[in-house]
């Protein structure tokens, strides 16, 4: 079977349009959805409609908690203090901007999905915030996939699609509690894979091309795919709307808009 | 007057006047002045040679005939005149000077060059047409701390075009850990150059010495930039509190090293 994952649409119903088209043509047999469907771009509600109309399975991301719980993220969610002074200005917008149905249907969106021997989040099994970044130290990238007894987990959230594998191999637990022997435990771990689809509408690859990603369940490949869309309809959209326009000078370079994805030893404290 | 050498400075913006000139400001056996006329007191050039070279002596320009008058024997004057000067002005064609034009060495022929006695070849840049000067906007930032991160994506977005088609940016930067940078970025030269400054750390309230920017360019969105740059400022309470922090880590680390040292 042929998946097709995509991830971080952020309101750009260009962008997705042109995703959709595309998986039409790679003729992909089921699609998933990680998440943050809505915030920094300018139609938030088409999205979330356009996922919906397709019953496509959709895991929260970390915009879609914010929408639905206000914003209570730890320090991870921004890089610097302008960023976060935007990052507010694209909330309140969209807070102010979703059909209450929306909200609604955020809501009920769950943390993961499963499938087999694949998990779907948006940040990692932890937290919607939390950075899955390639560079994450490779036990704390495996405990992440081995907490959710998948082979294969499905990320997004960093913007930057990629694919980590986690060699086999054997690990040594050693719990000692104070009165009581040392228990030691050894256990094998086959391969692992980590995946993930980048970005559909706020890329951060350094061009403005839309990202996601394919996979053969029967093959175990993954192929990623780039997609261009006509980007500056967003960007015109974006400065319609009302948002600052320095969001549709970022989108048009894939420079993404705010968020911080730069500390792979950070474990997100919400 | 006759023991008195006058240099004037002049070339295009980004050609490298200022660092041309700074090769001469190290040797302290004569006296040194600058004077940088028609950029007035808050200049980043001035506060950059004030900072740099503490022994060299600014002339405010609205007293220059004066002081020219009563100026040391064997004193060196450089007076570094910007891009946007007119180079025929009864004042500057009057000085007794050798003039130097620092210009790129793929600019042939230019009002620099019919005015110097002596060419310079700086920085490889692009030269604005005569008729289409860019503009310059400057803004003071004295007492203003930066959030260091914002500053970076503020000098990005600036320097990539966010808010116009920039030439040239500098300026003089505080940051909460007391320390402040010159920042320069030249349309045609690779990065943009963050050089800490050496002076004394500021780590009581709002620094009470020059900080500002200079931006040259066309389109500039003044009003943009300047909202984008009051963004990536420090609150009252965030400034205090960093000092506290750093104050804090400055003294753990000398206490360590006096504990080393007995």
């Amino acid at each position: 079977m042929k998946l097709a994952v995509i991830s971080c649409i952020h309101g750009n119903y260009e962008a997705l349009n042109a995703v959709l088209s595309d998986i039409d043509d790679r003729k992909a047999d089921q699609i998933y959805c990680l998440g943050d469907l809505v915030g920094y771009g300018p139609h938030p509600n088409a999205v979330v409609e356009m996922i919906r109309s397709l019953d496509i399975p959709t895991c929260q991301g970390c915009w879609d908690e914010d929408i639905v719980e206000g914003l209570n993220a730890c320090e991870c969610s921004y890089p610097s203090q302008l960023a976060e002074q935007r990052g507010r200005v694209a909330h309140e917008w969209t807070n102010n901007t979703i059909h209450p149905e929306v909200r609604e249907y955020l809501a009920t969106l769950p943390m993961t999905l499963r499938l087999d021997n694949l998990c779907f989040v948006h940040g990692s099994p932890n937290s919607q915030h939390e950075y899955l970044l390639p560079s994450m130290d490779g036990f704390a990238a495996l405990e992440r996939i081995l907490s959710t007894d998948a082979d294969v987990l499905f990320c997004g959230h960093t913007h930057v699609p990629y694919v980590r594998n986690l060699e086999d191999g054997t690990l040594t637990v050693r719990v000692q509690q104070p009165g009581k022997d040392e228990l030691e435990t050894q256990f094998e771990t086959p391969l692992k894979q980590i995946v993930n689809a980048g970005s559909v509408g706020e890329p951060r690859h350094g061009r403005p091309n839309a990202t996601y990603v394919l996979y053969d369940t029967d093959t175990a490949q993954v192929e990623l795919r780039e997609v261009p869309y006509d980007y500056e309809l967003t960007c015109a959209a974006i400065i319609a709307k009302g948002l600052p326009p320095i969001f549709a000078w970022r989108l048009a370079r894939g420079m993404e808009f705010a968020e911080r994805a730069d500390d792979p030893s950070h474990v997100c404290q919400r | 007057m006759d023991s008195i050498t006058l240099t004037a400075i002049a070339g295009p913006s980004g050609s490298g006047k200022t660092t041309w000139m700074s090769q001469f400001l190290s040797n302290r056996d004569r006296p040194l002045f600058y004077c940088c006329p028609g950029m007035g007191a808050a200049s980043v050039d001035l506060a950059r040679i004030a900072y740099c070279f503490p022994w060299v002596h600014l002339l405010p320009e609205e007293q220059t005939p004066q002081i020219f008058a009563k100026l040391p024997d064997r004193a060196l004057v450089y007076l570094e005149l910007g891009f946007h000067l007119d180079l025929t002005a009864p004042l500057l064609a009057s000085l007794p000077c050798h003039r130097v034009a620092v210009v790129p060495s793929g600019l042939q022929t230019s009002p620099w060059h019919d005015w110097a006695d002596e060419v310079i070849f700086g920085n490889d840049i692009a030269t604005p047409t005569p008729d289409n000067l860019p503009e310059l906007w400057r803004s003071p930032l004295t007492g203003q701390v930066f959030d260091a991160p914002s500053l970076d994506e503020i000098a990005i977005e600036l320097t990539e075009g966010a808010y116009g088609q920039v030439q040239r940016v500098k300026g003089i930067f505080e940051l909460p850990d007391g320390r402040a940078f010159h920042v320069d970025f030249v349309k045609g030269l690779p990065g943009i150059e963050y050089t800490e400054l050496g002076i004394p750390r500021w780590l009581e309230g709002r620094p009470d010495r020059f900080s500002g920017i200079e931006v040259v360019g066309w389109n500039l969105e003044k009003k943009t930039i300047a909202q984008t740059l009051l963004a990536g400022c420090l609150s009252d309470g965030a400034i205090a509190q960093y000092q506290e922090q750093y104050k804090s880590l400055m003294k753990s680390e000398t206490n360590q090293e006096e504990s080393i040292l007995t």
